[in-house]
């Protein structure tokens, strides 16, 4: 239990003095305070999607609650959760389970296999909390305060949190465990993260399907009668998918004399059985799944002569030369490529199966309708910023310094000037954002049927918002690279810069907003507003980029490796 | 070739005292071989050379290019193997060497050339279309060997490079080294085997706690140290404190 204890200390230290931003060190380094604007600017942008979260829940508790449903929220809520610890879980798991170079390290040491998986799964859970805490809290604390929870409720709310991700990451980690010791894969780990996402996706969006088909599409009279009727109808339609959730909720909604305490139990139950399981697959299967991993398929072939010509260049080609590294290294690596290409093309596909899974349901195509009839100004924002948020808020960008690691030292000894280097990692990013915006463009053509010249504004004008975005991840994450990780995860997924750079782009877009907003207050109509922002778009593009530039050049010079 | 001014350098905001007003010149066509204890501070020096790191005090130039001033031009005639062969292990050993070719502006024909000649001496050749993830460390340290002698750099400074080698792949090593300073160019390295350093170098430095205790050849060395014979028991001698 000791060494448990100590393994866990380390792994949290390690885990957090790399990915949180530490204000003690930001305060004592005055060159880094620039930065507090930046999350000044962060913050901006979260305080309104926190507040429209909340005005949401306050709003369909209103709905709810007549009905005497309104435990369907946090049914939702902690649905929601669960789902995402599941999703973000499998990562986390396989990659700090099997992937992590500290593996090399603790599997000599006098340690029990089921100690080292334990300590690592407790460092996994911690980072669940944060990872669900801005889905969940929300509701939980509104649920509260609206029902007059009292104390009671308190301490239920917070042991269903502290509960809530222990059930699903333990059933991924025996999934994971199980898995690997089964198909050893060795050299075909890539493959196996790949194909693993894949199916997580495949299920995440299949799931979207399912809650969309349960809740915004509501069938007949009849049918919604009957589940209104009953107390937890609604609870029980949401959570069928993953009864644990409808387990926590009720524990929370219902007192002490209802189903509350056998409800709690069951969670309890359920979290202490899978713990065992794990602790049980942990002893038997993982070291014997760990063997072998390290190796890679090798051809060992000579390379003929003129194989050789071909893969040969010429000259000096320096931009080139870096935005083909980052091309590859990004797409070789699986984590990486996740993050970055395919998390660009999901929210667009997202989008689609929502669409047509929540055709029926009034909201949606009351909003697209209106999207469609509105002057050109609506249009083509809205369509830009599904755009923008498609191509930019991933972890491209703002991780594009991280993903190098320990290889850095290489970028500080080729003769390239700093200038070119951030031009061929922007080229890199910004291809990658124009992925997105092409697939959202399509989606936006030919499934919400916008006209060409609304599509054609829109894709102008989030070019060069995602042109701004793009530097912006990029100021973020030279600002404070994280160059000593041991598990590319830390590079991108668990990248404190990733989030920085999301919150900060909420911000920028937010301000956009408002500059729409003043527009409109002074009675500009039609195309005036779009080809003003992207005047405005366009310019500020021009000055962040010379500030990173100039920024490279600094930064270059200082980081020591 | 590599002219190193007062330079100092530590770490921990002044804490380790790493490099202490370190004076030193490497002369053109030289082989400078860098001696020391365990943490006397060669790799630091060695990351200064190359600009890993920034002095806190004093004045590097290479091949007359002040590293501080003029670090692109410093850095286009200079290449350096670290004692870690940390290197890009997703892409496969001929695109790394590709990019090396690249950001250096190798031209094609003289890329070719050398790779080929290198790729044959370290028995390299049958891997080289593999990611380099599936190296062995010595061959990972063979191919940032063969990277390091593609832009056919005025200036080579190697960390360890003996180490993790084979005997066959060491020997090369040697004559490698030999070669590129009789072709004129200049070579810093630091290492642990004496008999290398002994053997194969014009100049050696010993670097002490930070600051240089000796510098100069073999024969120098020994007379000023006037009992000692091998270079062994004068660095015993010499660092015994
Ligand atoms: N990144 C670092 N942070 C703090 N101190 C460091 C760091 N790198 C080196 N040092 C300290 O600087 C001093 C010199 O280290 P350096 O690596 O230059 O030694 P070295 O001569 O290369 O040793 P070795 O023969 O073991 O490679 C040592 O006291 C070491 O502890
Ligand atoms: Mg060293």
């Amino acid at each position: 239990m000791k060494k448990f204890l100590l393994l866990v200390r380390t792994g949290l230290r390690v885990n957090f003095s790399l990915s949180l931003l530490k204000p003690k060190y930001l305060f004592r380094n005055k060159k880094d305070l620039w930065m507090v604007p930046l999350i000044g600017l962060g913050l901006v942008g979260l305080i309104p999607v926190m507040f429209f979260y909340v005005r949401l829940v306050v709003r369909m508790y209103g709905w709810l609650s007549p009905l005497g449903q309104q435990a369907a929220l946090l049914t939702f809520a902690l649905l929601m959760g669960q789902f995402l610890v599941l999703v973000f879980g499998f990562y986390y798991v396989i990659s700090a389970f099997y992937f992590s170079r500290d593996l090399e390290i603790l599997v000599p040491l006098p340690l029990a296999p089921s100690q080292v998986l334990m300590s690592k799964f407790t460092v996994i859970l911690v980072n669940e909390y944060l990872t669900v805490s801005p889905i969940v809290l929300p509701v939980l604390v509104t649920y509260g305060v609206l029902s007059r929870g009292g104390g009671v409720y308190w301490t239920r709310a917070l042991l269903t949190y502290l509960l809530l991700p222990v059930i699903p990451l333990a059933v991924v980690s025996i999934l994971v465990v199980g898995l690997m010791r089964l198909v050893n894969f060795g050299r075909k780990k890539d493959a196996l993260i790949l194909a693993g996402s894949l199916f997580l996706m495949t299920l995440a969006i299949g799931g979207q399907f399912m809650l969309n088909r349960s809740v915004g599409a509501v069938p007949d009279r009849a049918a919604a009668i009957r589940f209104l009727s009953a107390p937890d109808g609604l609870v029980q339609q949401i959570g069928s998918k993953f009864p644990p959730s409808i387990w926590a909720s009720k524990a929370l909604a219902w007192g002490p004399s209802g189903s509350g305490p056998l409800n709690a139990l069951f969670s309890i139950g359920a979290s202490l059985l899978l713990f065992a399981g794990l602790f049980l697959a942990a002893r038997r299967f993982f070291y014997r799944g760990l063997i072998g991993l390290g190796e890679q398929t090798a051809r060992r072939r000579t390379l003929s002569r003129d194989r050789l010509e071909r893969g040969v260049g010429s000259g000096s080609r320096p931009v080139r030369a870096i935005f083909q590294r980052e091309l590859r290294i990004m797409n070789r690596t699986p984590i990486f490529l996740l993050n970055g290409v395919l998390s660009v093309i999901l929210i667009p596909i997202l989008f689609v199966v929502m669409w047509n899974t929540g055709k029926r349901a009034s909201d949606a195509a009351a909003l697209m309708a209106l999207v469609r009839s509105a002057d050109a100004t609506i249009a083509v924002i809205a369509a830009a910023l599904f755009m923008t948020i498609s191509g930019s808020l991933n972890g491209t960008s703002s991780s594009t310094f991280s993903r190098e690691g320990g290889q850095f030292w290489m970028s500080k000894v080729i003769p390239v000037s700093p200038a070119d280097q951030v031009r061929g990692k922007f080229l890199h990013s910004y291809a990658i954002a124009m992925l997105g915006i092409a697939a959202s463009a399509l989606v936006v053509l030919f499934v919400f049927h916008l006209n060409a010249a609304v599509v054609l504004a829109s894709v102008a004008l989030s070019m060069a918002a995602s042109f701004v975005l793009t530097a912006v991840g990029m100021i973020i994450d030279l600002a404070r690279p994280l160059l000593n990780w041991t598990n590319p995860q830390k590079a991108i997924k668990q990248n404190f810069n990733v989030l920085l750079a999301i919150f900060a782009d909420f911000g920028v877009l937010f301000l956009l907003y408002l500059a729409v907003r003043l527009l409109g207050k002074l009675g500009w109509t039609g195309w005036r507003t779009p080809a003003a922002l992207f005047v405005l778009l366009a310019a500020l593009s021009a000055a962040v980029f010379k500030a990173l530039k100039a920024f490279a050049a600094r930064r270059y010079r200082d980081i020591e490796v | 070739m590599i002219d190193i001014r007062n330079v100092s350098k530590s770490y921990n905001k002044g804490q380790i005292k790493a490099v202490d007003d370190l004076t030193l010149t490497v002369r053109p066509g030289e082989i400078f071989g860098f001696l020391g204890p365990n943490g006397a501070g060669k790799t630091t020096t060695i990351k200064l050379i190359v600009g890993l790191l920034k002095p806190d005090a004093g004045t590097i130039a290479v091949a007359g290019w002040d590293t501080q001033s003029e670090p692109l031009r410093a850095k286009a005639v200079t290449t350096y193997v670290p004692d870690t062969p940390a290197i890009y292990e997703r892409l496969t050993g001929l695109e790394y060497l590709n990019f090396i070719g690249d950001v250096y502006g190798v031209p094609k024909k003289a890329r070719l050339e050398r790779i080929e000649k290198w790729l044959d001496i370290f028995e390299l050749a049958s891997a080289v279309s593999s990611p380099i993830q599936s190296y062995s460390h010595g061959m990972k340290q063979k191919i940032v060997l063969i990277a390091a002698l593609l832009p056919g750099p005025k200036v080579m400074v190697l960390d360890e490079p003996m180490v993790g080698l084979d005997a066959r792949a060491a020997h090369h090593m040697k004559e490698m080294m030999r070669e590129h300073c009789d072709a004129g160019g200049t070579l810093f390295f630091s290492t642990h085997i004496m008999e290398v350093a002994e053997k194969l170098c014009d100049r050696i430095g010993i670097i002490h706690k930070g600051r240089l205790i000796a510098c100069g050849t073999m024969e120098e060395l020994q007379t000023r140290n006037r009992e000692e014979q091998s270079l062994e028991s004068i660095f015993l001698e010499l660092t015994d404190k």
